[in-house]
C-alpha cells in the first residue's frame, strides 16, 4: 500500500471528535428503565469472556469511523498493487556535451531539462521515477524505480560532459526498463533525424537551438627534455568571429620560479581547422582557454605535463659486427630510444634487447648455418605492424636456417622474419652478404620493431584523448589492474594492449596495478561533433504510442473504492440509527 | 398522590373477601371457629367447664341430655398490603403515585369495611403501620431499595396469617416467581398481586440509540432501540407476565395489572374489579 498523497491521512483525525461525540452523547441520554433484564438478549453462554456481541451493538459508530477511514484514504490518494496505482516515468537524458550549451538566453539546455523532467514527473503523477544518461555508454542516474525527489535530485547533480553518441541503445534500454505500454521520456537538444526510427514509446522532446561556436577540437602536449610543446586545433563552427584570443596560461613547473601567459591570436577559416603551436620551458599543467561563447566547456582544457618514456633498448654480446654496427646506426639517430636501458636499472621486461640468434633477446638478428640468399619473390604478411611500409625492391637477403616462430616475411622456402608466441621476432639475415641494411626498408623495419616495443610497454599508450575515444591500455600478465577515474574506478581485465570502452566523461584516468599507479591519461571535454551546435534546435514530437495511463484517461484519478466504501458505510449507519416511524409519534423520552 | 381521589372512591367500595373461613379478632366477620356470633354454627353434648349461657334448654328438655349450641365466632380479619419500596416504583412520578394511591385505597377500604388494615413498606428501611398510621406511612414512603421485591422481602418483618393480602409493585424483576408468590401467599386466605406498571414498561418508545440504566442495580446497557430490538423486548416482556400470571394462581391468588397513567377511578373499575367490588359488601 502507498499513498499518492500522504497528508491527506490528517482526515484521520476526524476520528477523534467523532469518539468523543459518540460517548459524549450516549452520556447524554440515559435511559432509565426499570428492567434491564428484560432489554438483554439472552445468551446461551455466561456473560464473562469475549463479548463479540458488545461490538455489534456500537455498529453505528464502527460505521462512521469506517466512514472517516474511507475518506481519509481517499484523500490520501491510497495505492494497492503494483500495476494499478503506480506510475512509472523513465527519463532519459542526453549525456553528451552539447547539452550544456547555453541557448540565447543563457540558460543551459541541460537547466532546461531539469525544469521539463520535474513538470513531467508532477504532470503524470508519477511516482517511481526512473533517469537515464545516455552515452556511449548509458547508464542508470536514478532508480530503477527512484522516489521522484531522489530523481529529480539526481538529475540536478548530473553534468553532461559526454560524447556524440547513438542515443538508441540508451531508448531501447529505456524502454526496456519501463515495460510495455509505458511511456519513455528523452529530453536532448536536437530534433529527431529520422522520427520514425525512434522507439514508438518514446517522447522526443529537444531544448537546443543552433548556435555558433568556436572550439577547441584536439589538444596535445608533449614534453621532452625540459621544453613543452602544445598543439592546439582550433575550429569554428557558423558565422562566429574570424579571430579569437587563445589565452595559455603554463604554471610553473617543478624547476621553475614562474609560470607563463601567452595571449595567441587564431585566426580561423570558414571551414576547417587552425593549428596553433606552443613551446614552454619548464612548464607545469598548461591551461588553454577560449573566449566564453554558446558553449564555454569546450573552449578549455588543462594539459599536465606528459613527458615522453624513451624506449630501452640493449646489445647483447656475440651480436657479430655488423650487425651490431647496423644496429647502433640505427639507434643512433631513432627518436625516444634510450641506450642501455638495462644498466639504468630498467626491469629486463621493459629493455628491447636486440642479440645473435640462440639467446634470450627479445629480437634477434643473424643468419646461422648455410646461407641463402634471394632477390625476391618477397611474401609478407600483410597488414602486420611489424611490416608496416617495409619495400623489399631490389634487395638481396641472405638468410640462414628458418628460424623458430610464425612466419612473418618469406622467400621461397627461406623464411626472413618470424615471431614467437612471446612476441620474441627473429630476423633471419646475414647482413655481410645482404644489401637490405643500405636500403630504407631496414630502418623502417626496425623502426616497426622499437615501435611495437613502445606499444607493449605498461600504461597508456595516448596520453591526451578527446571525448568518445577508446581508451587503449597495455597491461601485463599476471597483475591486477584497476582504472581510476572521474566516475569511480573499475577493474580492468585482460592482458597485452586492451582497448577500453570510451570513458563516459572527461578528466584524468590513472591505471592501477595492484594499488600502485602505473600510468595515467588524460580525457579532454573536446568533441567536435559536439561543438557543432548549428543542427541544434526545439521539437516535442509526441511518442507514436499512446501509454496505458492514458488509454485509462488523462487524469491520473484517484482509487474509487475508498468512495465506495464510504458511501456504504453512510447508507449502513443511516439503516441502523433509522428512526422508527411509529416511535416517534409517542411521548418524548425522558 | 390523589388522597381525594382516593376518598371519592372508597365509600362505594369493599375488598374481595376469599370465602374461605378467616382468622382475627373479634369483628364483623364470620371465622372458622366456634364464637359468640348469633349464627348457630353447630350442636354437641356438654363438656364440663362449657358455658352454660350456651346450653341449649329446649333440647334439655326435649332429650333430657345437656346438649349445648355451638355458635359461630364473627372475627375481624387482618388485611396485608405489602408495598413494594424498589426504585422501579418511582420509575416516573405517576408510577409512584399510583403505587401509593393503591395502597392507601386497599387500606381505607378495608378499614372502612371493618377489617384490620396492615401497611409493609418493603423499602430500604421497611415501614410497618396498621390502620389510620397507614396514610401517614404512605406518604413518608420513598421508593429508594436498590434491590428487588424478592430480595427486600427478608427485611420485613414475618408475614403473619391474614384473611387477604394485597402486593403492590411491578414485579418486574428477575426472581423465581412461583417460590416468591408461594411465599407471599403463605397464612393468607387470599393474596392480590397488584401490578404497577408505568407506559415505558408496558410500550417504550424507540428510535434512537440509548443508554439504558437499571433503575435499581444502575447497570447499563448500550443499545439501539431499532424496531427489532423493541420487538424483543416485547416478546420477553410477555413471556415474563405469562410467568407471573401463573405463579400467582398456582398460588391460589391473582394478578392484576395497573398502567399507571390510568386513572384511578378507571382502574377499579377495569382491570382491578376483582380486588374491589362495588357497594362495599364482605
Amino acid at each position: 500500500m502507498s499513498f499518492g498523497f500522504p497528508w491527506g491521512l490528517l482526515a484521520l483525525g476526524a476520528l477523534v471528535p467523532l469518539v468523543a461525540a459518540y460517548f459524549l452523547r450516549r452520556r447524554q441520554k440515559p435511559v432509565v428503565v426499570s428492567a434491564l433484564f428484560l432489554w438483554r438478549t439472552p445468551r446461551p453462554r455466561a456473560e464473562a469472556g469475549p463479548r463479540w456481541e458488545r461490538f455489534t451493538r456500537e455498529a453505528s459508530l464502527l460505521l462512521e469511523a469506517l466512514a472517516v477511514v474511507a475518506a481519509a484514504l481517499f484523500l490520501a490518494d491510497v495505492r494497492l498493487g503494483e500495476t494499478a496505482r503506480t506510475r512509472h516515468l523513465v527519463l532519459v537524458v542526453d549525456g553528451s556535451l552539447s547539452m550544456s550549451a547555453r541557448g540565447p538566453d543563457g540558460v543551459p539546455v541541460l537547466e532546461k531539462a531539469r525544469r521539463e523532467a520535474a513538470k513531467r514527473v508532477e504532470e503524470d503523477g508519477a511516482t517511481q521515477v526512473t533517469v537515464l544518461a545516455s552515452g556511449v555508454t548509458p547508464r542508470v542516474l536514478a532508480g530503477p524505480e527512484a522516489e521522484p525527489s531522489r530523481a529529480l535530485a539526481a538529475l540536478e547533480s548530473f553534468q553532461a560532459m559526454g560524447a556524440d553518441h547513438d542515443v538508441m541503445p540508451s531508448l531501447v534500454w529505456a524502454q526496456e526498463l519501463a515495460g510495455a505500454g509505458r511511456r519513455v521520456v528523452f529530453l536532448t537538444d536536437a530534433p529527431p533525424e529520422a522520427p520514425a526510427l525512434v522507439p514508438a514509446s518514446v517522447r522526443w522532446m529537444a531544448f537546443g537551438a543552433g548556435r555558433d561556436n568556436v572550439a577547441l577540437v584536439s589538444a596535445q602536449r608533449r614534453d621532452e627534455g625540459g621544453t613543452a610543446t602544445v598543439t592546439l586545433r582550433v575550429a569554428r563552427f557558423g558565422a562566429g568571429p574570424q579571430e579569437v584570443e587563445a589565452r595559455v596560461r603554463a604554471k610553473p613547473g617543478p624547476g621553475a620560479k614562474e609560470g607563463t601567459e601567452r595571449v595567441e591570436r587564431v585566426r580561423l577559416p570558414d571551414e576547417g581547422t587552425t593549428t596553433v603551436r606552443l613551446t614552454f620551458q619548464g612548464a607545469g599543467d598548461v591551461e588553454v582557454a577560449l573566449p566564453d561563447d554558446a558553449l564555454p566547456e569546450d573552449g578549455r582544457v588543462s594539459l599536465p605535463p606528459s613527458p615522453i618514456r624513451p624506449v630501452a633498448v640493449g646489445l647483447a654480446e656475440g651480436l657479430a659486427p655488423p650487425e651490431r654496427q647496423s644496429l647502433e646506426r640505427f639507434l643512433a639517430v631513432a627518436p625516444e630510444v634510450e641506450r642501455d636501458g638495462a644498466k639504468e636499472g630498467a626491469s629486463p621486461e621493459e629493455v628491447l634487447l636486440f642479440g645473435p640468434r640462440g639467446t634470450d633477446a627479445r629480437v634477434t638478428v643473424g643468419a646461422p648455418g648455410k646461407p641463402r640468399t634471394f632477390v625476391g619473390p618477397f611474401f609478407s604478411e600483410k597488414g602486420h605492424p611489424l611490416l608496416d611500409d617495409v619495400q623489399l625492391a631490389g634487395v638481396r637477403w641472405t638468410a640462414g636456417d628458418n628460424p623458430p616462430g610464425r612466419p612473418l616475411m618469406t622467400a621461397g622456402e627461406a623464411v626472413l622474419v618470424s615471431e614467437e608466441e612471446g612476441g620474441r621476432v627473429h630476423l633471419n639475415v646475414d647482413l655481410t652478404r645482404s644489401n637490405v641494411q643500405r636500403v630504407a626498408a631496414w630502418p623502417v623495419l626496425l623502426g616497426n620493431v622499437v615501435r611495437e616495443a613502445r606499444r607493449t610497454r605498461e600504461g597508456f599508450p595516448r596520453r591526451q584523448l578527446t571525448l568518445g575515444e577508446p581508451l587503449p591500455v597495455v597491461t601485463e600478465a599476471g597483475a591486477r589492474y584497476t582504472l581510476v577515474g572521474p566516475g569511480g574506478s573499475r577493474p580492468v581485465f585482460g592482458a597485452g594492449a586492451v582497448d577500453l570502452p570510451p570513458p563516459s566523461g572527461p578528466g584524468r584516468y590513472v591505471l592501477e596495478r595492484d594499488g600502485d599507479e602505473v600510468d595515467s591519461a588524460e580525457v579532454l571535454a573536446l568533441d567536435a561533433r559536439e561543438s557543432d551546435l548549428r543542427g541544434r534546435g526545439a521539437a516535442d514530437v509526441a511518442a507514436r504510442e499512446s501509454s496505458d495511463e492514458e488509454e485509462r484517461g488523462s487524469a491520473p484519478g484517484r482509487a474509487r473504492w475508498p468512495l465506495v466504501l464510504l458511501l456504504v458505510a453512510l447508507v449502513a449507519d443511516f439503516y441502523v440509527t433509522r428512526r422508527v416511524p411509529h416511535l416517534e409519534s409517542q411521548t418524548p423520552r425522558r | 398522590m390523589d388522597e381525594a381521589a382516593v376518598a371519592r372512591l372508597v365509600p362505594g367500595l369493599g375488598l374481595a373477601l376469599p370465602r374461605v373461613p378467616h382468622r382475627g379478632r373479634v369483628g364483623e366477620v364470620r371465622a372458622t371457629s366456634a364464637g359468640s356470633s348469633l349464627e348457630l354454627h353447630d350442636f354437641r353434648a356438654y363438656q364440663p367447664g362449657d358455658d352454660l349461657r350456651q346450653v341449649d334448654w329446649n333440647a334439655v328438655a326435649r332429650t333430657g341430655e345437656m346438649v349445648l349450641r355451638v355458635r359461630q365466632e364473627e372475627v375481624s380479619p387482618r388485611v396485608e398490603v405489602v408495598l413494594d419500596g424498589s426504585r422501579s416504583m418511582a420509575l416516573s412520578p405517576r408510577k409512584a403515585a399510583c403505587a401509593r394511591e393503591l395502597a392507601l385505597l386497599t387500606a381505607e377500604v378495608a378499614g372502612r369495611q371493618g377489617l384490620t388494615p396492615t401497611l409493609l413498606v418493603a423499602g430500604a428501611r421497611p415501614e410497618r403501620a396498621q390502620g389510620p398510621a397507614c396514610r401517614a406511612a404512605l406518604h413518608a414512603t420513598t421508593f429508594d431499595a436498590r434491590d428487588d421485591l424478592s430480595a427486600s422481602l427478608a427485611r420485613l418483618p414475618p408475614l403473619r396469617p391474614c384473611g387477604l393480602r394485597v402486593v403492590v409493585s411491578d414485579f418486574l424483576f428477575e426472581a423465581d416467581l412461583p417460590a416468591l408468590c408461594s411465599r407471599l401467599s403463605r397464612g393468607a386466605a387470599g393474596l392480590f398481586l397488584v401490578q404497577v406498571l408505568d407506559a415505558e414498561d408496558l410500550d417504550p418508545s424507540g428510535g434512537e440509540g440509548a443508554r439504558l440504566v437499571d433503575s435499581e442495580s444502575d447497570a447499563a446497557l448500550e443499545e439501539l432501540l431499532t424496531e427489532d430490538v423493541l420487538a424483543a423486548y416485547a416478546r420477553r416482556f410477555a413471556e415474563h407476565q405469562r410467568s407471573l400470571r401463573a405463579a400467582a394462581v398456582r398460588a391460589r391468588g391473582a394478578l392484576l395489572t395497573a398502567p399507571a397513567p390510568d386513572a384511578l377511578a378507571a382502574l377499579v373499575a377495569g382491570p382491578l374489579r376483582p380486588l374491589f367490588v362495588a357497594g362495599g359488601g364482605a
